[in-house]
């Protein structure tokens, strides 16, 4: 029977051992043999694996993080593509690799399908920015995380009356800062997509507070251009390494307003934690669908969430044009701006 | 009798339910509280002669008022750090600015007394921080009857072992402890925890003592920053799942540095801290050649809703405080002493620092919480 290897790379994301537990289960079920790549792409290219079966994977569906952990190791960047995994792969007798990654990860994979290796995605990332499915997993944990946040920052902004700037994750995308500023009814969202000028947000701050409330909660996206624009350093990838950008905005908007104006950056916190129940159940049918396809022979493809239902698409299509906001959607926001 | 109560300085869950306690306890009695705006920003504002401004920073409070606001953080009352005896140029009412003669501070305490006289306050609760409190020790020069409430997420107002505020601190540090530790073994890194804590270390031993974290930096101890890359190579080794993690106090000094200071002073002298997280993790992935987690809790430390240690605290303090009040007494802090409440001299907060007692629950070598009795210590352990 065939043997499933599964490796998890890039950033981690709430739903992972979901996935991992998910494709084990599904494998081994279908009467095939699975094992697991540590550390990404690093463990396929150094020979760290581990044999996964049911009772590997069992108590790990509400965890956070991956039990294999994760690395930005690239074989492309790190190493020379399929040769480098060659050796690992024939070692465990390895016929199909399930790869779950962010669009750095499956574009790597897609490149590896094209060289002849068998490969099965599932799209990865809090952003759920990756084009080719509707909503990945680990994104609506992500914004739970974020509102649970801001609500919790309101009072304190309240007390002080501040302007409070809450600087969420997304990357090049405003999908957390968006969805976060609508279900916690920020002041102003700023995203990178639309960007608003800041004479702008400052006129709705200072309206809000003419108007008798005077605090503001504003939700910055990490990928938004910082007022002074300046070079970004970069990861292994060449993506901007981002964060913190609301500490740029801060003194603009403090400056704009006269009102005393704080930062927090959520940061990591983001992605830590237990899943939601709703990225547990979505990451559960990813999972499973990677090992049907996994064990069906279908190659060079990855799953993907369109509508309700759960499909398979072309792998290369998680290397197109990113996943941004619908327009429409910050217009909704926008009604409540203030 | 009408008694007026505010909050000053930064705020902490806790601050509404304690506020609703003092109007239940004081209404019990019959009596009248008035809550003012903004800390003593409320009082500087209220011009006697115009009934919009005490409109604007005063507000009666009965039952109905403060029914549901002991659900929340923050306070209802707003606050500032406003010092009426320091009032900076910028932040002196317009009915005042002629009075406002050169360069400031000015002390504007003979408006802050013709106003409680006027509005017919018979004595004042304040609830703040060493700041405010300083404040209500010079009323209660002034002759003003006044009580304080200690409350600071720092839990450094010398006098009492407890601030209201605290508790709701260290349990949101250690939930976010937690939830970063999946992303920190993911990722096999090294997570440094930045907590807010001025120049207090207790947030950040207290937090790690209680979250099970490797090493605390406090602001109490230097630290030699190779030495803590060699103490946290070696957690992360002998680690099951590969990673460290570190709390640090924002006031945290690295040995042979200087503390991380930036932006402007506050009307009370403080400087905004923050950044030595930043530092120390980049100062770390230098040394040890290792991915860093910087995680800055910061406001979110007080963020929520009180914990029920602060509920318990927050509404205890203010039932002593209002039947101190209401008793004509003057001058005094409500206080937790050796776990028992109590009340202190307001001027006792002078007379010390309260700092972590590195002594008694901290290891210089180890950098780590190390209690070393605890056999007939206070439920808090000091």
């Amino acid at each position: 029977m065939a043997v499933v290897g599964i490796l998890t790379a890039g950033g981690d994301c709430p739903g992972l051992n979901a996935v991992i537990r998910a494709a084990t289960a599904r494998v081994v079920a279908g009467g095939g043999t699975m094992v697991g790549f540590r550390d990404g792409w690093a463990g396929a290219m150094e020979d760290h694996v581990i044999p996964l079966d049911r009772d590997a994977v069992r108590g790990i569906l509400g965890r956070g993080g991956t039990i294999l952990g994760t690395s930005r190791t690239d074989p492309y960047v790190h190493g020379q593509g399929l040769a480098s995994l060659t050796p690992t792969l024939r070692k465990h007798e390895v016929d199909v690799l399930v790869v779950v990654g962010g669009d750095g990860t499956l574009r790597s994979a897609a490149r590896l399908a094209d060289e002849g290796l068998s490969v099965v995605g599932v799209p990865k990332t809090i952003d759920n920015d990756i084009p080719g499915t509707d909503v990945t997993f680990g994104f609506h944990t992500a914004v739970q995380i974020a509102t649970d946040a801001i609500d919790r920052l309101t009072t304190t902004a309240e007390a002080h009356n501040r302007v409070m700037l809450v600087e969420v994750m997304g990357r090049s995308q405003g999908w957390i800062a968006l969805y976060s500023g609508l279900a916690s009814g920020a002041d102003v969202i700023l995203i990178p997509e639309l960007p608003m000028p800041l004479e702008e947000a400052a006129g709705i701050i200072t309206r809000r507070h003419a108007a008798g409330h005077n605090y503001s909660i504003v939700v910055v996206a990490e990928g938004i251009s910082p007022p002074d624009a300046h070079e970004l350093p970069k990861d292994a990838f060449g993506f901007d390494r981002l964060g913190g950008v609301a500490y740029d905005v801060a003194p603009v908007l403090e400056r704009l307003t006269g009102f005393e104006t704080r930062v927090t950056v959520l940061g990591h916190l983001q992605r830590g934690g237990t899943p939601t129940a709703f990225d547990r159940v979505l990451a559960t049918r990813l999972g499973t669908a990677a090992a049907d396809a996994a064990l069906a022979g279908t190659r060079g493809i990855m799953v993907a969430v369109r509508g309700t239902t759960i499909d398979t698409v072309p792998l290369t299509e998680a290397g197109g044009p990113i996943r941004g906001v619908d327009p429409a959607l910050y217009e909704v926001a926008r009604t409540f701006f203030g | 009798m009408r008694i007026g109560v505010l909050t000053g300085g930064g705020d902490v869950p806790g601050l509404n339910p304690c506020i609703k306690a003092v109007v239940e306890r004081v209404a019990d009695h019959g009596h009248d509280v008035m809550g003012i705006r903004r800390g003593w920003a409320g009082v500087l504002g209220v011009n006697p002669d115009d009934p919009s401004t005490v409109a604007e920073h005063l507000l009666p409070l009965d039952r109905t008022r403060v029914r549901t606001v002991d659900r929340t953080g923050g306070t209802f009352l707003h606050t500032s750090r406003t010092n009426p005896s320091k009032v900076r140029r910028d932040n002196v009412p317009a009915f005042l600015a002629d009075r406002a003669v050169g360069e400031g501070p000015f002390d504007f305490t003979d408006h802050a007394l013709r106003v409680i006289e006027s509005q017919g306050l018979d004595v004042l609760i304040a609830i703040g921080g060493d700041d405010t409190l300083s404040y209500a020790m010079r009323l209660h020069d002034e002759g003003v009857p006044v009580i304080a409430i200690p409350k600071t997420m720092d839990n450094d107002v010398h006098g009492t072992d407890y601030c209201i505020g605290f508790s709701t601190a260290v349990s949101r540090g250690i939930e976010f402890i937690h939830s970063l530790r999946t992303s920190t073994g993911s990722h096999e890194r090294i997570a440094v925890v930045e907590l807010f804590g001025r120049y207090s270390g207790e947030t950040s031993l207290i937090t790690a003592y209680l979250a099970g974290v490797d090493r605390a930096v406090i602001s109490e101890v230097s630290f030699d920053i190779n030495h803590l890359a060699e103490l946290l190579m070696t957690d992360k080794a002998r680690n099951p799942s590969n990673y460290a993690m570190m709390t640090i106090s924002e006031g945290a000094v690295v040995e042979g540095g200087e503390m991380a200071l930036s932006g402007s002073a506050d009307a009370y002298g403080h400087r905004k801290l923050g950044g030595i997280g930043v530092e120390v993790g980049e100062a770390l992935k230098r040394i040890t050649g290792q991915g860093i987690i910087h995680q800055s809790v910061a406001y979110l430390m007080r963020s929520g809703s009180p914990d029920s240690l602060d509920l318990m605290v927050a509404i205890n303090y203010a039932s002593m405080a209002a039947d101190l009040a209401m008793e004509g007494a003057s001058g005094r802090m409500v206080a937790l002493r050796g776990g028992t409440y109590t009340n202190v001299p307001i001027s006792v907060t002078k007379e010390g620092v309260k700092r972590v007692d590195v002594g008694e629950l901290y290891d210089v070598e180890q950098l780590r919480p190390k209690v070393r009795h605890v056999n007939g210590k206070p439920m808090f352990l000091y």
